[in-house]
């Protein structure tokens, strides 16, 4: 499996998509302190402009690994290159598996890089004013790379699926847009949709910017749902992927 | 008989309700170059396919190095070198970064194994230039080094030669040649240059519709696509009794259209006409012929269409 997860690695660190993807988020990381600072009234609050990022921050979490699902997922299978690693003498479990890994892995790093990019960009420049709690700081940055793996997890299995680049884009920017609104419709009309969207990553992605004043119960619940996701949708993509006929 | 490095035994593949590949017993020795021939939608790729195991049969058996077993065929796997159907390249890779992805994938320990297989195929001066910018040629030349990456036993290569320039089919030839008689690589080759295939391959399988027709070595199919003279005279009966009582030999053929073709005195042409016309007939058509591969295979596929 060390082999595949190098071999993934490499591939992620030479993708075009994930190279400009990235730079495009770290300039906006570092470009909105800044004009804040220069035009700006008043000096930055650290806090407020993380609260800001983290609410926002949502849109990343859920849209961008959707192009890089399809450029460094989808496209192995467009480009013909999964039948070099489908038939390089590695199991399809172990081949998906570190694929899903790798793939979090950079919907991980997008993830983060607003937050964690802009809260020091503008911690430079206010010379640290205004600080956020160290605590929830870091307790939120956990809960966004625990979602955005989950939401990884799910990206992954429908790129498995379509096994189009541009198709999977397309669609799993449809499908992560129009979501909540579809089940929030169904929810207000069927209990059993209102229980699933509840326990769903797609609202709970919503909550955890309140986990300061969550009761335990409510934190373990953000915890475990993004977990239980992860597992169940990387489940059934190795199902997926192991009766798959690659063509 | 000869070790196999790969056997199928009643392999059969259907999509839906179109049988792809049928009850196909398959064979190739250790250390032999398979020509692997059949028209577009024969069946050749489903075989490399489920070879490969990018497919799953529908009923039958692969075995690969005495292997059968699921779990024990994908680590057979590992000694295979594959190019299945189109180039499956990273466009935005250089030559280099392509084979360092593959290496990695497959675990083959020291990166200068990349250089040394780039120069093998001659791509070794491409650079920082990136796979998307190369010309056919060079992307097959890419595809075969991936191939070749790790040292395979066995190496399955569909169309290798497809888009190379003249020089490049040669050194392709050479190379495949040199590794199949240093190293001992099995080669199964599927290409449809059927004139390439007869320069290299040893052994031969003809697949038509879903069906291997015919497996030969090419003792056989030389033995199969034997030179003859084509005589076409006055009287055919005549010339056959001229050429039995005369000539002293039976290992001639009267063709439905009168042509007579005749498998002895080819070295002696002089003989065989002086023998015709001294009996007194007219030759309309005295000419040396024989059949090539692409010709034995046409006349196979199209014994078959028309029985």
């Amino acid at each position: 499996m060390g082999n595949l997860l190098k071999s993934e690695l490499f591939k992620l660190k030479k993708d075009t998509s994930f190279k400009k993807l990235t730079l495009a988020l770290m300039l906006i990381a570092a470009l909105f302190p800044l004009i804040a600072s220069i035009y700006g009234t008043e000096q930055i609050s650290v806090n407020e402009l993380f609260l800001t990022i983290i609410g926002k921050n949502n849109y990343v979490l859920k849209l961008i690994p959707c192009l890089l699902a399809g450029y460094f997922i989808a496209s192995e299978y467009s480009l013909g290159t999964m039948k070099s690693i489908a038939s390089s003498g590695n199991s399809r479990i172990r081949i998906y598996i570190s694929k899903l890994m790798v793939f979090s892995f950079g919907a991980i790093i997008f993830s983060v890089i607003l937050p964690i990019g802009m809260t020091g960009t503008g911690a430079i420049l206010s010379q640290f004013n205004d600080m956020p709690d160290l605590k929830y700081f870091a307790q939120i940055i956990i809960f966004t790379m625990l979602y955005a793996a989950a939401f990884a997890s799910i990206m992954m299995l429908f790129a498995t699926m379509f096994t189009d680049s541009g198709k999977t884009i397309g669609l799993l920017i449809l499908i992560f847009l129009l979501f909540d609104g579809v089940m929030f419709m169904l929810a207000s009309k069927i209990t059993l949709f209102e229980y699933i969207y509840n326990y769903s990553v797609f609202k709970l992605s919503y909550d955890f910017i309140n986990i300061n004043a969550l009761e335990s119960i409510e934190v373990f619940k953000l915890a475990i749902v993004p977990i239980v996701t992860y597992v169940i949708f990387g489940l059934l993509g190795v199902l997926a992927f192991q009766k798959k006929e690659i063509k | 008989m000869k070790d196999c490095v790969l056997k199928t035994n009643q392999l059969s593949k259907q999509y839906k309700h179109q049988v792809a590949l049928n009850k196909v017993n398959l064979s190739i020795e250790k250390g032999s170059i398979y020509g692997f021939i059949g028209q577009n939608g024969a069946g050749k790729s489903t075989l490399t396919r489920l070879v490969t195991g990018l497919a799953m049969p529908t009923s039958g058996t692969v075995e690969l190095f005495g292997e059968t077993d699921e779990r024990r065929l994908i680590q057979a796997r590992k000694r295979i070198g594959a190019t299945i159907e189109q180039p499956a390249i990273y466009p935005h890779m250089t030559a280099a970064e392509n084979l360092e992805a593959h290496r990695l994938l497959k675990g083959v320990p020291g990166k200068e194994c990349v250089q040394k297989t780039l120069a093998l195929v001659g791509l070794h001066d491409t650079g920082k230039k990136k796979a998307k910018n190369f010309s056919l040629g060079m992307k097959q030349r890419l595809i075969l080094a991936i191939a070749l990456l790790g040292d395979p036993e066995f190496l399955i290569l569909d169309e290798p030669i497809n888009g190379l320039d003249p020089m490049g089919v040669v050194e392709i030839r050479e190379l495949l040649k040199k590794l199949n008689s240093e190293k001992g690589v099995t080669i199964l080759i599927s290409s449809h240059i059927l004139s390439e295939l007869h320069l290299l391959a040893t052994h031969y399988g003809f697949i038509h519709k879903g069906e291997l027709i015919e497996q030969m070595t090419l003792h056989q199919l030389e033995d199969k696509c034997q030179q003859y003279f084509h005589i076409k005279v006055d009287n055919t009966e005549k010339a056959a009794t001229i050429i039995e009582t005369v000539l002293s030999t039976n290992d001639f053929e009267v063709m439905p259209d009168g042509v007579i073709r005749l498998y002895k005195y080819l070295d002696q042409p002089t003989k065989v006409s002086t023998a015709l016309v001294n009996a007194g007939l007219i030759i309309e058509q005295f000419k040396s012929m024989g059949q090539d591969l692409e010709s034995y295979f046409t006349k196979l596929i199209g014994g078959i269409q028309h029985g």
